[in-house]
């Protein structure tokens, strides 16, 4: 877990930048495809509205088109890139659009295995100075995870900017539904700095529950347990940034289902009001990076002040249940 | 003079508590004879084998709760009203989940049924009847055994129908005695559990990791109690002249349990098999009632059948989690003598046998 470390500085999160696929659906046309296992009504209910669909894209375009605006819109040098985290849709899975996944997915029978999204990502984009890892098997959680490893990596090893990007998109004979929550496809890149003004990385906490890896099968277990584990992490979370419940200014989600964040927002005890939810039934969950999403848009939106303390939470399938505390 | 000897007609001697009163009450009185009503030849056998010896001062008696006149033959009936000195009311369905309709079948209009039958033994001495704390319904905070529960509401229709029955029995003309048991989870302290309920099925899920999440507070507490001090209080109240008109609250009362230290106690002991503990199930955390209701609601709307199905089965007494009291027991210590075991004496030794005997069913299979 992190800790708040009183001799060095929090790195900070000094962009985020995100990209949806073109293609929108509302939950009642998924629905009419049967891609939902719940009705549209009960999507509804939970919040969800409209989802965002890969066709022709691919995961590694809208990474590389997600880490393009974040490295333009942030005005960055590219050699002072020393660090490049690559999360999500795996090998050569990467490099197809949705409907050709099956083909791609046998890459990983050959060596094609070895065509990495992260190495081509630091080739394409002139990341020449970034040292590079994959991240995987974090659902989810995995952009929260490379934003810890690259918070962790600037404090201990001096790397001054990191750029961390997840891309994924939700497997294509899956429907568009996980646990009840209508999911979209998307990449989203956060630049990660050593030091500065806003936005500062003050603590993390993580619990994986291996237990629960088989999670079609535990689907009962994981529902009971996600919200008491839940209420763990986001407490040990705040508990590690020196905070009290009653500090969070905003609680930043991953976009799952209103109804449950009204749960865990009553197991926390703090009110609806602090959720920053806009984004649920626009975007409704991506696999790549809801929180950071999120964050994008209420900073835009001027909901968050500076200054004002931020609790980042997700959960990914798997089981993995990750929160991250932000001073914006 | 020679005092007549004391007839006792029970009902409900069949289950744990009424058994065990009739035990007690036929041992503590070598002259006593007892009737007891059994629904058919299964009861008849189940009276023979658990009183052994005792078995020959028993008449059991064919009949139900649900039968006009209890459905007794006409000349056992007469032979009723001559002999019964003393009747326990022990009989009760004591299904949660019954509508209210069925619940009174039961526990109202049987126990209007027997009234109407003691009105007419010429020879009754004391009507006892075993009620339950949790007439107190929704009631908050302190509850005294003179407190009849007016005006909170109940949690399930089983509260209801017993808190109706109380009052037939106060407005009817007999010396009767009230005995309000608070919820029975072991046998005695020495935590042994025979009868498997709506307590143990809900620490069964918990332990599954399936009810990582019920409503109440740490500090508050929940009352409950072992069968002997029950049987115990109601064998010996019974016969206690001073017990006319008397209500009693046979709980644990300042010795309940907190229910923080109660899931505490629970957790622990099932996280000392690594394989339990391997699989990370989180100690359940404490809800307000709304959250744990929007919680209830959102697993059934999702069709989630197996968690729905649980949840739903927890929902006709859970909620009691949420509405704390506490039982006043002054009048039955002073009847009884003492008070109920603290529950922290027994609470870990029931666990370890519930956990032991996997629910009951390792006793059962074997």
């Amino acid at each position: 877990m992190l800790h708040k470390t009183a001799s060095l500085p929090n790195p900070v999160i000094a962009g985020i930048s995100y990209v949806f696929p073109a293609c929108n659906r509302s939950v009642r046309q998924l629905a009419g495809d049967s891609m939902l296992q719940s009705s549209a009504e009960t999507m509804e209910a939970f919040g969800f509205s409209n989802v965002h669909v890969g066709t022709s894209e691919t995961p590694y375009d809208l990474a590389r088109e997600a880490v393009s605006r974040l490295l333009v819109d942030n005005g960055i040098e590219l050699d002072s890139v020393g660090l490049l985290i690559y999360g999500g849709t795996p090998g050569t899975m990467a490099f197809s659009p949705a409907d050709e996944a099956d083909l791609a997915s046998a890459g990983f029978c050959t060596t094609d295995r070895f065509k990495y999204p992260s190495a081509r990502l630091q080739y394409d984009l002139g990341l020449t100075s970034a040292s590079v890892f994959g991240l995987d098997q974090l659902a989810c959680t995995t952009l929260l995870g490379a934003v810890r490893i690259a918070r962790s990596l600037c404090m201990t090893e001096g790397i001054e900017r990191a750029v961390c990007v997840a891309s994924e998109f939700f497997p294509m004979h899956a429907g568009r539904e996980a646990i009840f929550n209508c999911t979209s496809d998307a990449a989203c890149a956060v630049l990660v700095e050593r030091s500065g003004p806003r936005n500062q990385l003050v603590s993390g906490s993580t619990v994986t529950k291996g237990y629960y890896w088989n999670t079609d099968a535990m689907r009962d277990e994981v529902v009971a347990s996600y919200f008491p584990t839940a209420r763990f992490v986001a407490e040990r979370t705040i508990g590690n940034a020196g905070w009290k419940p009653a500090d969070v200014d905003w609680i930043i989600p991953h976009n799952v289902s209103m109804r449950s964040w009204q749960i865990l927002s009553g197991l926390l005890r703090l009110p609806n009001a602090k959720l920053w939810s806009e984004n649920i039934a626009r975007h409704g969950h991506t696999l790549a990076g809801d929180n950071f999403i999120n964050y994008r848009d209420a900073l835009d939106a001027g909901a968050i002040e500076a200054g004002q303390r931020v609790l980042l939470f997700s959960y990914g399938f798997g089981a993995h249940w990750t929160g991250l505390a932000v001073e914006a | 003079m020679i005092a007549k000897p004391q007839t006792l007609f029970i009902t409900g001697a069949t289950g744990l508590v009424g058994g065990d009163v009739l035990e007690r009450m036929l041992r503590a009185d070598p002259t006593m004879r007892a009737y007891a009503l059994v629904r058919g030849a299964a009861g008849e056998c189940h009276l023979r084998s658990t009183l052994g010896a005792l078995a020959a001062r028993v008449v059991p008696v064919r009949g139900d709760l649900l039968r006009r006149g209890l459905g007794i033959d006409y000349e056992i009936r007469k032979a009723l009203t001559r002999e019964v000195t003393m009747v326990v009311h022990a009989a009760a369905d004591t299904t949660f989940s019954r509508s209210l309709a069925e619940s009174r079948m039961v526990n109202r209009e049987g126990t209007r049924q027997l009234l109407s039958l003691c009105r007419a033994i010429g020879s009754l001495r004391r009507f006892s009847y075993v009620s339950t704390s949790y007439v107190a319904g929704r009631a908050l905070g302190l509850v005294l055994e003179r407190d009849n529960g007016v005006g909170a509401g109940w949690v399930n229709a089983y509260e209801r129908s017993k808190y109706e029955a109380e009052a037939l029995v106060r407005e009817s003309s007999l010396d009767w005695v009230i005995f309000r048991p608070s919820t029975i989870v072991c046998d005695a302290v020495n935590g042994r559990v025979s009868q498997v309920n709506a307590v143990h099925r809900a620490l069964k899920v918990y332990n599954r990791g399936l009810a990582a999440m019920m409503p109440g507070e740490r500090n508050d507490t929940l009352d409950v109690v072992p069968a002997d001090y029950v049987s115990d209080a109601i064998a010996r109240v019974t016969l206690d002249p001073h017990a006319s008109a008397q209500t009693l609250h046979l709980c644990a009362g300042a010795g309940a349990i907190s229910i923080g230290d109660l899931l505490d106690v629970a957790y622990d002991l099932w996280a000392t098999d690594p394989m339990w503990k391997r699989r990370g199930i989180e100690r359940a955390v404490l809800a307000d009632l709304a959250t744990y209701n929007l919680f209830a609601e959102a697993v059934r709307e999702t069709g989630d059948h197996r968690l729905a199905s649980i949840l739903q089965s927890l929902s006709h007494f859970i909620p009691q989690l949420a509405l704390p009291k506490q039982f006043d027991t002054r009048i039955a210590d002073a009847l009884v003598g003492h008070a109920a075991p603290a529950v922290s004496s027994y609470w870990a030794s029931m666990l370890a046998h519930l956990l032991a005997s996997n629910w009951g069913t390792a006793r059962k299979a074997a």
